[in-house]
């Protein structure tokens, strides 16, 4: 195990470079001049343009700005964007903001998601069932924004101007605390949410006819018993599957909840970078998603073990 | 001040997109201009309102976009400020401004300021700061706005050359309270110019750090920072009690400028009173927001006129005046402003904005009256346009493809051409592709100004040197105009300097080299919570007159 998490590692860093690699040229290739994106429709003064050329060396070749920004890289150093910020403080000013989002909003989909998916299977056929099949569907079908939107004017206005309740801040506010992200965090977790009921559902009403779950009913266990450990146990793996690789969407697909509830996140960050031709930013901000990607599917390799004892690592 | 610019102009394409009729409503002039000096209210409290995060660090010197110059507009008090209604330049920290010959400028600082870090404010602050933003090694966003000053050369020679000099030659200290400003020729509007943020002073702090000034500048106006720009979230200002109770203090203990991405979020919690004042209105909004907001709504016409440009110089198809005069009369500006944009907008008939003193009703005649038969007249006499085709390039990112379609489709209507349009991602691409002569069809152009005169809608979009230093992307050069320009520059009055001016506008609108097709109006709305909201010219929130209702 400790050999396969080893050479798993050592797997990562070409991966990585490629990653910056890919990215770099992409953001090379964009049209447009970031010194001119600075100036928005004014024509930026052309001598300001060429010291800020300079001084970022844009005029030099791609490959010798990728050398740059390798050599950099390698001491530590992810650079500065083109108003001379450095990169670092704008990852760790944006990152935290996301990684509390993203938490939130996989405790919310798995917990929900998985309850109502349970309930939904044992309950096959009945009302419950319809209800979670009907609502679920509807999530899916409505597109983020609008959920987010509708929910903002709900419970952050209207709850607020015409029941004086103010308990979902109507944009984030850090004031507010760990109540900043609920509200957010449930529109980022919808559609995942979405999912992990039905694939629960499916999955478990599937082990539910297994041979060993027959048999744990034969033995006399309790019926909790048998849907905890032999149950939900064995329909968890396409779950955790699919909770994995949420985890880094969540965490680079937020741009849209972000952006409606004004979160300073990493989604929010890429958007303007993109849009600015921050390369330095997005390059850093893409390779840290990256990271993300692979470490949470290195969690997931390792948690099919736990789940299910018949897969080993050597 | 362009960048978040796009983004209000998205928001008044409104009524465009949506084809929303209240946008026009019955607001028009009746709170067009301010409720301000209503009673005098209580002093105290704390207020938020909406701001987009600004591009550049907190430099007086390096920000020119909308977003920077709010924030600023509350941090510093400059030598010349703009009267909220007539945009008339008046003196702020300036005792007088004087000059015989609008070549030397002697300037006389008043009593009582001081920076927020107690340092007083003196001539030699002004000075180091203008030498500061005219160094080219600094790279500030601002600095074509000293090349009017003698020895400007010296400090920005340009592309791969080094400055010969740190100071510039026209700039002298007299004593602690006065400086004189030589100027390279005459210049009448200096004095106006002057009010623009890129001639605030700046304290003998800045120089020790430049870069811990981005996110906690120190200055000397109304409202101080209070702790740092918390950038995508907020920056927090409060008011500065030693700044003179003569000039106006502050009435609000503090401000907190919250930064959004989003104009729908803002908007959002302007009607849960979660911030009191926002000054760009979602596309969303527009249909509700005057019956949601009453007279707290503010409506009137600001900075910016929305033209229709050729490339004259790169393409010989639009040389000729009497087919641009053509091309303008065809277009239905009423229809326009009507329908696309809900009353929003309002026709232009003059090159300058009606705000700024200079502006004539109606100067454009005839050539910006429909008249479809008389169009295609001219247009056939002219020769039309080769092939019969007219490609109309847009930026894409500011709700720009209705009324553009919809010229085209007038055009196309009443002078049986072809017309084509060209999306662009942004602006910027539009300017590259001009520069690059790789797209030569007409294009979609708006001008705003930095400072109120009329010489800020002539100089920067259609003279010579603002082929290469300005936003004259057309190309257009008339010798005459220069003539004018550079008379109504040494003129010895104001009046007789408007005169000249507008006589160089007159060539303009003979000449067409671009056809003004609407001016913009700006929006703002504020909750219960606060009164006396005025919004300039500029669409800058005038935050020290505020207070709580």
């Amino acid at each position: 195990m400790g050999r396969y998490v080893v050479r798993r590692v050592i797997q990562a860093i070409p991966v990585i470079l490629g990653a910056t690699f890919l990215i770099y040229a992409l953001v090379f290739l964009l049209p447009g001049d970031p010194i001119q994106a600075l100036a928005g429709e004014r024509r930026a003064d052309p001598t300001v343009v060429a010291m800020l050329h300079n001084r970022y060396h844009l005029d030099d070749p791609f490959f010798l700005q990728y050398w740059h920004y390798l050599v950099g890289l390698f001491q530590g150093d992810f650079g500065e964007d083109y108003r001379g910020n450095a990169v670092v403080d704008v990852m760790t000013r944006a990152f935290p903001y996301t990684i509390n989002l993203a938490l939130t909003a996989l405790v919310i989909e798995m917990v929900v998601g998985v309850v109502a998916g349970v309930i939904a299977a044992l309950r096959r056929g009945r009302f419950i069932d319809n209800l979670v099949l009907i609502s679920t569907l509807m999530v899916i079908s409505i597109p983020t924004f609008v959920i987010g939107f509708v929910l903002q004017l709900l419970l952050g206005v209207k709850l607020h101007t015409d029941y004086g309740i103010d308990f979902f801040p109507v944009s984030f506010n850090e004031d507010a605390g760990f109540r900043a992200y609920l509200l957010p965090a449930y529109v980022l977790a919808s559609t995942s949410l979405a999912y992990i009921a039905r694939l629960t559902r499916t999955s478990l009403i599937e082990v539910m006819r297994a041979d060993y779950v027959r048999t744990a009913v034969a033995k006399g266990l309790s019926p909790l018993r048998v849907v905890v450990r032999h149950g939900l146990r064995n329909a968890l793996i396409p779950i955790v599957t699919f909770l994995g690789m949420d985890l880094g969407s969540l965490m680079g697909g937020a741009v849209i909840t972000e952006g409606i509830f004004n979160i300073p996140g990493i989604g929010h960050q890429l958007f303007q970078s993109v849009y600015l031709r921050e390369r330095t930013i997005v390059v850093g901000v893409v390779s840290a998603l990256v990271l993300v990607y692979l470490f949470t599917n290195l969690v997931v390799d390792l948690l099919y073990a736990v789940l299910d004892p018949r897969i080993r690592y050597e | 001040m362009r960048l978040t610019k796009t983004m209000r102009l998205t928001a008044m394409a409104a009524c465009a997109a949506l084809a929303i009729s209240a946008c026009s409503t019955s607001s028009g002039d009746k709170k067009s201009s301010d409720q301000a000096s209503g009673g005098s209210g209580k002093t105290g409290g704390s207020i938020s309102v909406q701001l987009g995060e600004p591009q550049n660090g907190l430099v007086p010197q390096n920000t020119a976009e909308s977003e920077g110059t709010q924030v600023l507009h509350g941090l510093f008090a400059g030598l010349v400020e703009y009267d909220n209604k007539t945009n008339e330049p008046k003196l702020r920290m300036a005792e007088s401004i004087e000059t015989t010959d609008s070549t030397v400028w002697t300037i006389k600082l008043k009593d009582g300021y001081t920076f927020h870090n107690g340092e007083k404010v003196t001539a030699q602050n002004y000075v180091d700061a203008w030498n500061y933003g005219a160094n080219q090694d600094n790279a500030q966003q601002a600095l074509p706005f000293f090349d009017k000053i003698l020895g400007s050369d010296e400090l920005a020679p340009g592309k791969d050359k080094k400055p010969t000099a740190k100071e510039l030659k026209g700039l002298k200290v007299v004593d602690d309270k006065t400086f004189t400003v030589t100027l390279k020729a005459p210049f009448s509007q200096f004095k106006t110019m002057l009010g623009y943020n890129a001639f605030y002073p700046l304290p003998k702090a800045f120089f020790t750090d430049p870069k811990a000034f981005d996110d906690a500048p120190i200055g000397n106006g109304p409202f101080q920072m209070d702790g740092k720009w918390q950038h995508n979230q907020q920056i927090k200002v409060k008011r500065y009690d030693n700044f003179p109770a003569a000039d106006g203090k502050a009435k609000l203990d503090s401000v907190t400028f919250k930064i959004y991405d989003k104009l729908e979020t803002a908007y959002n919690d302007l009607r849960a009173d979660n911030i009191q004042i926002t000054n760009k209105l979602p596309i969303s909004a527009m249909a509700t927001v005057a019956q949601e907001f009453g007279d707290r709504y503010i409506y009137k016409p600001e900075a910016s006129v929305g033209y229709l440009g050729f490339p004259i110089a790169t393409n010989p198809a639009f040389a000729k005046a009497d087919l641009r005069k053509a091309i303008s009369m065809a277009i239905d500006r009423d229809a326009i402003t009507k329908t696309i944009f809900s009353g929003t907008r309002k026709p232009a008939d003059d090159f300058v904005s009606p705000i700024v003193p200079g502006y004539r009703q109606g100067a454009c005649g005839d050539a910006c009256k429909y008249d479809p038969a008389k169009a295609k007249e001219l247009f056939t006499q002219a020769g039309g346009l080769p092939g019969n085709k007219l490609e109309i390039g847009y930026n894409a990112d500011g709700g720009h493809k209705e009324w553009i379609e919809a010229v085209g489709n007038q055009l196309k209507n009443n002078l049986g051409i072809d017309v084509t349009f060209k999306p662009f991602e942004k602006f910027g691409k539009i300017l590259d592709a001009l520069g690059k002569k790789e797209y030569t069809g007409a294009f979609r152009m708006a001008w705003s100004m930095d400072y109120p005169s009329i010489e800020d809608y002539l100089r920067p979009i259609f003279s010579k040197i603002a082929i290469d230093n300005g936003s004259n992307y057309g190309g257009y050069v008339n010798e005459d105009f220069e003539a004018l320009l550079a008379k109504a520059d040494s003129a010895k009055t104001d009046a007789e300097g408007l005169k000249l001016y507008q006589q160089a506008d007159d060539i303009l609108l003979k000449d067409l080299p671009y056809i003004p097709v609407y001016t913009y109006m700006s929006s703002a709305a504020y909750t219960k919570t606060v009164k006396n909201v005025v919004v300039d010219a500029q669409n800058r929130i005038d935050l020290a007159n505020v207070e709580l209702a």
